[in-house]
């Protein structure tokens, strides 16, 4: 019995369970990779779990428009930052800071500080040549981002300004813009006068009031230096559009502007001009003038022959 | 060693699967502009055109496309882009013409205004005779007229 017992024993050790090697069945790689696949998406789509109303709040920006405030001073401040961030952030900055070789910063500009009727004449008349802002020269030029505005945008606009990135200089009302537009405005033809102009003339005084001289020069011929500009390091001349546009494809582009100017050594810093996009900013029945204006002044006498 | 090198790659490819996952659910709200997906497509195709075919004359205007205009942009830009009018040429040659530096005057300009026609009415005929059915009688005729003037003045010789 014992020796049964004994040689039992040491047969069943012998037998005993041993750990070894199997292939993972492949049903269970594909059902894992299946999983992670579609739990990533799930992930993806429920905002990974984080509060909707915190991270995905709206589906959309006409749904986060609603519940925006309509009017007084909030609304007027999310209206001066939207105005700002659309004719001006690209040059000065979210940040107020400016660009260097581009445009001075606003924050801590003692331009900024000016009174109102100096202030608003920037973007109404635009700027041309040498400034000191914040004890550095600058020598660029502006276009009138401000002419086309309401006085009620441009109003919101400066108050922006005054009041972002450390500056504290007091709010601007509508009224003092309408002051400042009507001094500026002085020479500029009134609805009567606008109504028994011709389109070519109507498109010139729409040259002048958004200050497109200030870059393609008071007769369009171009030749304003824009370093490293593909264009021969100048802004171009406009007197042979004709040549080149429909008058469709002419409004179109200057609509849309060219943020991106082609450089000329692609190494070389970015050409401190673009062209703004003005589409938001001159009215259709403006820009159809305008078009007729620049159509106008190809040279008659110059034909290339084809 | 072998079932943990299974493992590694399964792990990577689980990785990437829900990389994956996770781009699809992004990609839709990437919107560019239209014109661009156009100029990309252009660039895409055969940048040199075999003019060995074309009368002399048009093979040295060849020449001159293909040299002023890579100063710019590829010049697989105009060789695959959907512009075959001799108005439409006329009028991209001069934008291009006109920009300041271009290098290119008029007889440069007229050369190349007569390779793109030549060319079109050639290699992109079916394009061609697509947008010429689409015009009214008279603007037809006067492009006809054009393209007929190019032929005449360089066929044969």
């Amino acid at each position: 019995m014992s020796d049964e017992l004994k040689s039992n024993t040491s047969q069943q050790s012998d037998a005993g369970p041993v750990a070894a090697r199997s292939t993972m069945p492949i049903w269970i790689i594909v059902l894992t990779l299946l999983l992670l696949f579609l739990g990533a998406v799930y992930f993806d789509h429920h905002s990974g779990w984080f509060d909707k109303q915190v991270y995905s709040p709206y589906t959309s920006a006409d749904q986060l428009a609603l519940y925006q405030p309509k009017s007084g001073a909030v609304a007027a401040q999310a209206r001066g930052r939207m105005v700002y961030e659309a004719a001006c952030g690209v040059c000065h900055g979210s940040d107020g800071l400016g660009k260097p070789g581009q445009a001075p910063p606003l924050a801590g500009s003692e331009w900024v500080a000016k009174d109102v009727a100096s202030l608003a004449r920037i973007p109404l008349a635009g700027l041309n040549g040498p400034i000191r802002v914040a004890g550095k020269d600058w020598n660029l030029s502006m276009a009138p981002m401000g002419a086309g505005m309401s006085d009620a945008d441009l109003a919101a606009v400066l108050t922006c300004i005054r009041g972002s990135w450390g500056n504290k200089y007091g709010d601007v009302s509508a009224d003092e813009v309408k002051a400042a537009h009507a001094a500026i405005n002085g020479n500029a033809p009134s609805a009567a006068d606008l109504a028994k102009m011709t389109p070519v003339e109507r498109g010139h005084a729409v040259y002048q009031k958004f200050g497109c001289a200030q870059c393609h020069g008071p007769d369009a011929k171009g030749g304003v230096p824009n370093p490293n500009a593909k264009t021969a390091e100048q802004i171009p001349s406009l007197i042979y559009v004709a040549d080149g546009y429909t008058k469709g494809e002419l409004i179109n582009f200057i609509k849309r502007g060219e943020r991106d100017i082609p450089r000329m050594n692609s190494t070389g810093p970015e050409p401190p001009h673009f062209m703004p996009q003005w589409g938001p900013i001159i009215t259709d029945a403006e820009l159809d003038d305008l078009a007729a204006y620049l159509l106008s002044l190809k040279p008659k006498e110059e034909n290339p022959g084809f | 060693m072998r079932m943990n090198q299974k493992f590694n790659v399964c792990l990577l490819g689980m990785a990437a699967l829900a990389l994956f996952g996770a781009g699809m659910a992004r990609a839709e709200d990437q919107l560019d502009a239209e014109t661009k997906a156009r100029i990309d497509r252009f660039e895409k195709g055969p940048a040199t055109i075999d003019v060995s075919k074309y009368p002399q004359g048009i093979q040295d205007n060849y020449e001159t496309f293909s040299q002023k205009c890579t100063q710019c942009h590829k010049l697989s830009r105009p060789v695959n882009c959907d512009y075959v009018l001799p108005d439409e040429w006329s009028r991209y040659v001069k934008r291009m013409m006109h920009k300041p530096g271009s290098g290119i005057d008029s007889s440069d300009g007229k050369k190349i205004y007569e390779f793109l026609v030549y060319d079109s009415s050639v290699r992109k005929k079916a394009m061609l005779d697509d947008k010429l059915a689409k015009l009214s009688a008279d603007d037809k005729a006067a492009a006809e007229a054009k393209i007929k003037e190019v032929h005449d003045k360089y066929d044969n010789k």
